[in-house]
């Protein structure tokens, strides 16, 4: 690990049962940067972001964020860290601000309704869709009312699972937009992905896994975003 | 650990539930409507004793008033026991329900008299009535599990489980405070009412505290149920239907199987001579003593009434036209002679109310339900004591009427002043006479 690693894997190892679910792999994860992992179903890509959340232990090897191991300092790390899981589903019965009140609760954060409100429209909440109940939300606005979340949380690592799935063109591009500005902002953005299209327009690194092994690796150079006809190539032939 | 904002955030966001506050608001109605009914029939049952204490006074009165003889009185004169419902037994009408509160007695053989008298509503002993306590051992556990069924599993369903755990500062704060604040308002709208329905009836303060904790105690054994099968390892991955499945099996078997399963097996297990056997063979007795020498009835009625011995001598000029000795004689002969079964039927009723607490730690709502009626005063133990109550009662009576008969005062109304008169304390005496001082020549 690089001292500027802020998410780094070393000789991680998870079995479940005698089966390998996450094969040794090695990678750092600097400030700033946006790391996409790329794989398949059953890959392993759940279960290396549940490693790096405290919520499974590693066999062998370490998960570490901010420098901290993850098996060790579970509730610090959680601490540091904001998720934004899947089909992003916070409670139905409550509004997108409701939702942000209780989660930063939970928490133990506090802010004002300024800062809610500044944090909504920043990442591009309709107003008039604030004080609805999020079942009437779409993917999309639940996925702005989880970033905006994140945001109010200050978090320095986001770990993002699956975040594209489901949303439209145009909500994935003001999705990749946010997550380049809080790349820029020095938020350290880890997210797992079957994307690759979505991967390349975002990421800064984009690593390939399959059967829990690591398998390419693709950089971004300068501005250019990583080619995805390479990591398409690349994926398909070992997925 | 837990901070007031997690109570307040968790308050906050469980009564945002309308199915909550719906829960909330059935349990409220139900507890309510339990306690109004059980309170009718305790009220009922008190307006019967108190219309019956009236009445008995004033037929009592005209049969004393139109005898002449002791004989006469005691035949015709009967006497109302009772036992009347105690302040909390609005709330668990327990064995009130089963065994007989009420009788009306006379000098006659007396076994036949306790086990003529019907129950109400014997089949109510088998499925339990519509009581606070029914209410709190078979539907409370049922609302415990629709509230709590899901706690987890309803947010890993919903994908929420992991983003809660990484999110919280304290995730045990937030499951912790959660189920609190499910179950304080639970527990709340089920005693409010009861509270105010004990206070209502007069109950006393430290008797209102102890079926509180029994109702807090059974919400808590049962939040442990369903939580502990909510958190095991074993059941991680089961969905929030298969749990709740699971939990409302638990609560089959307990609630259900497990209590008519015992019941069934005690039952065979611990042989019970029938009501109408003790009713049959002390009627057999007495009816056969017309045919019987006299003497055969006298040697029996003088083994356990010695000091009479020497007064059994029949004089139709003195004692009337029949010999109401004798005829009493053979009454306490007949209830003799049923006194074994009717003492096995006793202690068999002992012996299975004792199975049924042991058969009670294996099953809650069994066991909350006998703690409630404990605490009211309407278990077994507080029926046979008043069944014991009568036995005592009627001695008295035997008391006063053999010294009255044996000794053979010359009948004055006035001495008619000291018959013992049925009271709810457990003691009854009748005033000690001299026997000699009051003898007549036999």
């Amino acid at each position: 690990m690089t001292s500027k690693s802020v998410i780094s894997a070393s000789e991680l190892s998870v079995r479940i049962d005698q089966r390998t679910i996450l094969d040794n792999l090695n990678f750092e994860v600097g400030k700033g940067e946006v790391f996409a992992l790329l794989g398949g179903n059953g890959a392993g890509k759940s279960t290396t972001l549940k490693t790096f959340l405290g919520l499974m232990k590693p066999s062998t090897g370490t998960a570490s964020v901010m420098g901290m191991s993850v098996a060790e300092n579970t509730n610090e790390v959680q601490k540091s860290v904001a998720y934004l899981p899947e089909s992003v589903t916070l409670y139905g019965h409550l509004s997108g601000y409701e939702n942000i009140r209780y989660f930063l609760s939970v928490a133990g954060v506090e802010k004002t309704d300024d800062a809610i409100h500044e944090a909504l429209n920043k990442v591009a909440l309709q107003e008039n869709a604030w004080h609805n109940t999020l079942s009437n939300y779409s993917k999309g606005m639940r996925q702005k009312t989880a970033i905006a979340l994140a945001i109010l949380r200050n978090a320095p690592v986001l770990f993002l699972d699956e975040p594209t799935s489901g949303l439209d063109p145009a909500a994935i591009d003001e999705f990749n937009s946010l997550v380049s500005e809080l790349a820029n902002n020095g938020a350290t953005i880890f997210m797992v992905t079957h994307d690759v299209y979505g991967a390349c327009q975002v990421a800064h690194r984009i690593v390939l896994l399959s059967n829990g092994k690591l398998t390419g690796s693709f950089e971004r150079v300068g501005d250019t975003p990583i080619d995805t006809e390479a990591v398409h190539a690349a994926f398909a032939g070992r997925k | 650990m837990m901070r007031f904002n997690d109570i307040k955030r968790e308050a906050g966001f469980v009564f945002a539930h309308r199915q909550f506050k719906l829960t909330l608001l059935v349990v409220f109605l139900l507890s309510t409507a339990a306690l109004w009914s059980g309170h009718a029939e305790m009220q009922a049952q008190q307006a019967t004793i108190e219309r019956l204490l009236e009445k008995d006074q004033v037929e009592r009165e005209a049969v004393l008033s139109h005898q002449d003889s002791y004989g006469m009185v005691a035949y015709y004169a009967f006497h109302l026991t009772y036992a009347p419902p105690s302040p909390l037994a609005f709330a668990v009408v327990g064995e009130r329900d089963v065994f007989p509160w009420k009788h009306r007695v006379r000098m006659l053989a007396l076994e036949g008299q306790i086990y003529e008298s019907d129950t109400d509503n014997p089949e109510l002993a088998f499925l339990g009535r519509f009581d606070f306590a029914f209410v709190v051992s078979v539907l409370l556990p049922l609302f415990i599990i629709l509230l709590l069924y899901d706690l987890k599993a309803k947010e890993r369903e919903a994908r929420r489980f992991d983003l809660l755990n990484v999110t919280a500062r304290n995730s045990h704060a937030v499951w912790t405070s959660r189920t609190l604040v499910t179950l304080v308002p639970l527990a709340l709208v089920t005693l409010v009412p009861f509270v105010a329905f004990a206070i209502v009836n007069g109950a006393s303060v430290s008797s209102i505290l102890l079926a509180c904790i029994i109702v807090l105690g059974t919400i808590s054994v049962w939040s442990a149920i369903v939580l502990a099968i909510g958190a095991a390892q074993r059941f991680a991955k089961y969905s929030a239907t298969h749990l709740a499945s699971l939990m409302l099996g638990v609560w089959l078997i307990t609630t259900v199987i497990v209590p008519v399963t015992g019941h069934t097996v005690i039952n065979a297990a611990v042989e019970t001579p029938e009501g109408g056997k003790i009713v049959l063979t002390q009627r057999e007795a007495v009816n056969g003593a017309w045919d019987k020498p006299v003497e055969e009835t006298w040697e029996k009625f003088i083994e356990t009434h010695p000091q009479w011995s020497d007064y059994t001598a029949y004089d139709p000029k003195r004692d009337g036209s029949f010999n109401w000795k004798w005829y009493f004689a053979f009454q306490q002969v007949g209830d003799e002679s049923a006194s074994e079964l009717s003492n096995a039927y006793q202690q068999a009723t002992i012996r299975k109310n004792q199975l049924a607490g042991y058969v009670s730690l294996l099953s809650p709502s069994l066991l909350t339900q006998r703690l409630l009626s404990n605490t009211a005063s309407t278990n077994v133990q507080s029926m046979i004591d008043y069944e014991n109550k009568v036995r005592a009662f009627h001695a008295s009576l035997r008391e006063f009427y053999y010294q009255q008969l044996f000794a053979a005062p010359e009948f004055s109304e006035s001495s008619l002043k000291r018959l013992p008169q049925f009271t709810t304390s457990s003691q009854f005496t009748t005033t000690p006479m001299n026997t000699q001082e009051n003898t007549n020549e036999k």
